[in-house]
């Protein structure tokens, strides 16, 4: 992982997170940027908390420091706990989530480790607890925070670890 | 076929959620009218990706006309001459990419920084996301994209 930052952030200072990274030296992509992050929380028909599950099990794959250690406040809102949270850490998810976050991360993993590789059973079982709208919300939002997940960990400067963060989503 | 909405291609069902897809779409076209990084280089990262990724239906596609010596070719684009310099680092930066972002080294970074600069390092990245995601999803729904879309 590169040890310093590949790209110097925008001098600015607007108190977005986004806009105020180093995505902010390429204006043109900003706002399409701001947009599908706001639909990925906003618009779709999985809760907050079952984003954000997905979103921290993408990041463990991913390895971004950052993305792990950031927590949505509209999450913690929906109820989404710390001990949630770590029983998605490990490689097996733990036990004890419900069988529908177990789907979730199930899924969260295929996408990283073989997404043509997903199995019959898989499909079944996930046909038979989501519907097929929160199917696609799950996909797309798995794609989207993966891509700016890969994105963060690619431009470098990375810390080997990180505290707990709470933030809003950045619009 | 795909396992969520029988008979529909991946577009189709990125139709059925268009209040996220719509913005994926958005973000996707972008990428291709950005003035840090060709649409040229950008089409050849993503076919490069599609062979990665053994999809065949994703390297069928044209978003941006490449010659058909340097479709052909790029597989073996280290070995050939149809491709530029800025090709050949934005081809490493992407292969490396694919298979483990983390790995990426300073060096390749900076083979790409200099021939398009750090807001064309932000612009390929942001390119490889949605390249990179429109292609896993089609390959975890099963779903095939249709047709072939005109960029440029």
């Amino acid at each position: 992982m590169g040890s310093h930052a590949r790209v110097k952030a925008p001098s600015q200072n607007t108190g977005n997170v986004i806009r105020d990274s180093a995505l902010g030296i390429v204006p043109a992509t900003v706002e399409p940027y701001l947009a599908l992050n706001a639909a990925v929380w906003d618009a779709g028909p999985l809760s907050a908390a079952e984003v954000e599950l997905a979103r921290l099990r993408n990041a463990r794959h991913t390895g971004c420091v950052m993305c792990q250690a950031v927590r949505y406040d509209v999450a913690i809102s929906d109820g989404l706990t710390e001990e949630k949270v770590q029983m998605i850490r490990g490689a097996e998810p733990d036990a004890e989530l419900s069988a529908r976050e177990r789907l979730l991360v199930a899924f969260v993993d295929q996408y990283n480790v073989d997404p043509a590789g997903i199995g019959q059973g898989l499909q079944e079982a996930l046909l038979q607890e989501f519907s097929e709208a929160e199917l696609l919300h799950l996909s797309l939002l798995v794609a989207w925070f993966n891509g700016s997940s890969r994105c963060a960990v690619a431009l470098g400067g990375m810390p080997e670890a990180m505290p707990r963060m709470e933030i809003s989503i950045p619009r | 076929m795909n396992w969520i909405v029988q008979g529909l291609d991946r577009e189709q069902l990125l139709d059925r959620l268009p209040a996220i897809s719509g913005a994926f779409r958005q973000l996707y076209e972008s990428v291709f009218n950005l003035p840090q990084v060709s649409a040229e280089t950008l089409e050849l990262c993503r076919l490069r990706l599609a062979q990665l990724h053994r999809s065949d239906a994703d390297f069928a596609l044209e978003e941006f006309s490449v010659s058909a010596p340097q479709r052909a070719h790029l597989q073996d684009w280290p070995q050939s001459s149809l491709f530029s310099d800025e090709h050949r680092a934005c081809l490493a930066f992407t292969e490396v990419y694919a298979m483990d972002c983390s790995a990426i080294t300073d060096a390749q970074a900076d083979a790409v920084k200099a021939h398009i600069g750090e807001d064309g390092l932000v612009a390929l990245l942001q390119a490889l996301g949605v390249f990179d995601g429109l292609i896993r999803l089609g390959l975890i729904w099963q779903a095939s994209p249709a047709g072939v879309r005109q960029h440029g």
